[in-house]
């Protein structure tokens, strides 16, 4: 235990007496992360609402066969304007979002109050054409339910009596959750600087120190090997989570101060901070085990380093499969490492309760995992390999 | 006391099995600077190693004060004192902050590990560099600093792998002398080198080592009456059948 406290102690001192390198891997994420999300709500919430609200220009086709639709969408804030001469290339080619097309019969099925065919021309590839469609069919609709009610109380129908059924919509989620959604990379920024947050000094103080030859000098001496690895591990996880107490602390400060947007109301609280930091603690530990595993097992850090882009993409799997298959929220979940951490960041991002047995499940699994990633880098911190270099 | 008995040791390399080590034996007792002389890659370095304990020999066996390296590691490490031919300082940490943390490590109290640096600073001359954070260090203060770090626990045994590799000659000097003491206060001294004055000057027994066997052993006296040489360095060419890997 005493060797495990030296070790650590001088892992540290050694790092933070390396100020440029300290302060690029403690301030880095903390000042540019909550600079990222706000500024990429800021511009989602700029878009979304210049695109519902402002003037909305639709070239119309045959504008001429229905003058009274188009004094309606006039009133709806949409400006007809000259259609292109090929509105299908037009579409294609990105210069519309979308284009109304009213057929040459248009006016006779009017005239005989049948059905009248409208087209709206979109592309559903693009996302930024959503928002355009969607008002343009909005008001369409609006359009068909006035004309046809005024139609049946020409003839003396009431117009209710069309409407069989009247669907009504109340959404019970809460707000914390409404604005949880908005943060569903989040879960994903947290687990990363988590897992890799320091990487560069785990992978310095076994394969670099390894390289620098004074790992041979330090498994001469007696102390188990096993204490001299867990006080490294020790360093890395305390930078670990240092740095994520200030990336959350960063978080708190410009979620707060957000005023407004997507991340309005998002629970940051200390409490809520206190559960993510307990959350992330097993995937500190995870990453850092793992990657001293990696660092003992190469023969230099350019070797270590090259598996870095492939730890990366790690985290975002459980995302991925969430997103092409949804699941709901099962026991099993909190076992899975990467999954578990996302679920349990969202729920306390969503300010929902994460049950005693979801903790304990979680906390077990993911210490469990560290455990037995350390027994294997123990192993390898026994190699004669690993003490001699050159 | 360091007895080592038929040690052997291959490495695999891309054209085949190499034999670094091919029976080594010798022993070094108390009280004496026993030098290991050969050429570059004969085999010194791995003989060492397997001394102190980070390697495992694949034949033979080596005691120190009577235990053995393999079976009882940790209590060879706690009587050795290891400079290695990588010295390994680390150089954010001053040369006190080098030599304490391997006092710790050696279980030392804060205590001890403060007077015994106090003991070394004098005896090495660290006096000038000891606070300074030892990136930027001369080949010589920070082969001194290794030097330091290796006996902060009183060693009875010290094994220094070319401890005067790159050093200048006054430095060089100094350290002789150092060496000298360390005999003189009854410890057994293992150091390896390539330069024939040096372990002629220093070593009470030579273990002259080429291509992983000992070609021959004794004092520097028996060495030249052997050969038929009057000169070490010629004898030692002699004894070795060729000249390569030879720098003076």
């Amino acid at each position: 235990m005493k060797t495990v406290w030296t070790v650590m102690r001088k892992e540290l001192l050694d790092f933070f007496r390396d100020r440029r390198t300290m302060m690029l891997g403690l301030l880095m994420a903390p000042l540019l992360f909550p600079a990222l999300i706000l500024g990429m709500g800021a511009m989602a919430e700029s878009r979304a609402r210049t695109q519902l609200e402002s003037t909305l220009e639709v070239p119309v086709s045959g504008a001429e066969r229905a003058p009274n639709l188009v004094a309606y969408l006039e009133t709806r804030n949409i400006e007809v304007i000259d259609p292109p001469e090929d509105p299908h290339t037009a579409i294609r080619e990105q210069r519309y979002d979308v284009i109304l097309d009213i057929p040459v019969d248009y006016p006779e099925s009017w005239r005989q109050s049948r059905p009248a065919l409208v087209e709206v021309l979109y592309d559903s590839s693009r996302q930024d054409s959503r928002i355009p469609v969607r008002r343009v069919e909005s008001a369409l609709r609006a359009y068909s339910r006035q004309v046809s009610a005024m139609r049946l109380v020409v003839r003396g129908v009431d117009p209710a009596l069309g409407q069989a059924v009247v669907s009504g919509r109340r959404d019970l989620s809460t707000p914390e959750a409404r604005r949880g959604m908005a943060l569903s990379f989040l879960p994903y920024l947290l687990i990363l600087s988590a897992f890799l947050g320091g990487a560069y000094l785990v992978i310095d103080i076994t394969a670099g120190e390894r390289e620098r030859q004074s790992l041979e000098p330090l498994l001469a001496t007696p102390s188990a090997r096993e204490a001299i690895m867990s006080g490294k591990i020790a360093a890395a996880c305390v930078f670990g989570m240092l740095s994520l107490l200030l990336i959350l602390l960063s978080f708190k400060l410009s979620f707060q101060f957000a005023g407004s947007g997507p991340f309005r109301g998002v629970d940051v609280s200390f409490a809520a901070m206190a559960k993510l930091l307990a959350i992330l603690a097993p995937m500190v530990l995870i990453g850092t085990t793992l990657l001293t595993l990696i660092s003992a097992s190469v023969k230099s850090v350019k070797e270590a380093q090259s598996y870095m882009s492939v730890l990366m993409l790690l985290p975002i799997i459980p995302t991925v499969i969430l997103l092409i298959s949804p699941v709901k929220n099962q026991l099993w979940m909190f076992a899975v490492p990467f999954l578990a951490q996302n679920q349990a960041i969202l729920m306390v991002l969503r300010a929902e309760t994460v049950e005693p047995l979801e903790w304990l499940v979680y906390l077990g699994a993911g210490l469990g995992l560290g455990l037995l990633l350390w027994l294997v880098a123990a192993r390898l911190y026994h190699r004669e390999k690993l003490a001699i270099s050159g | 006391m360091i007895q080592v008995e038929n040690l052997h040791k291959t490495f695999k390399a891309r054209t085949g099995l190499v034999r670094a080590v091919d029976g080594v034996s010798f022993e070094a007792p108390d009280g004496r600077i026993t030098g290991l002389l050969g050429p570059n890659g004969a085999g010194k370095t791995t003989t060492l190693r397997m001394l102190y304990t980070l390697m495992r020999p694949e034949q033979g066996r080596v005691l120190v004060d009577g235990h053995d390296v393999v079976s009882d590691a940790g209590r060879v490490r706690r009587s050795l004192g290891v400079l290695p031919d990588a010295r390994g300082v680390y150089k954010r940490l001053t040369a006190r902050e080098n030599i304490a943390y391997f006092g710790r490590l050696h279980g030392l109290d804060e205590a001890t590990v403060e007077q015994r640096t106090a003991q070394l600073v004098e005896a090495l001359q660290m006096e000038d560099f000891i606070d300074r954070q030892t990136e930027g260090f001369s080949q010589g203060q920070r082969t001194k600093t290794a030097i330091a770090r290796a006996l902060v626990h009183d060693p009875s045994n010290v094994i220094l792998d070319e401890p005067t590799n790159g050093l200048d000659v006054m430095t060089t000097r100094g350290l002789r002398e150092f060496l000298k003491t360390l005999k003189a206060q009854g410890r057994c001294v293992i150091l390896s080198s390539h330069i024939m004055q040096e372990v002629g000057l220093l070593c009470d027994h030579i273990v002259i080592i080429a291509k992983g066997k000992v070609m021959a052993q004794g004092s520097a006296e028996q060495l030249r009456r052997t050969s038929g040489e009057d000169n070490l360095e010629d004898a030692f060419v002699r004894l070795i059948g060729s000249d390569e890997g030879l720098a003076a």
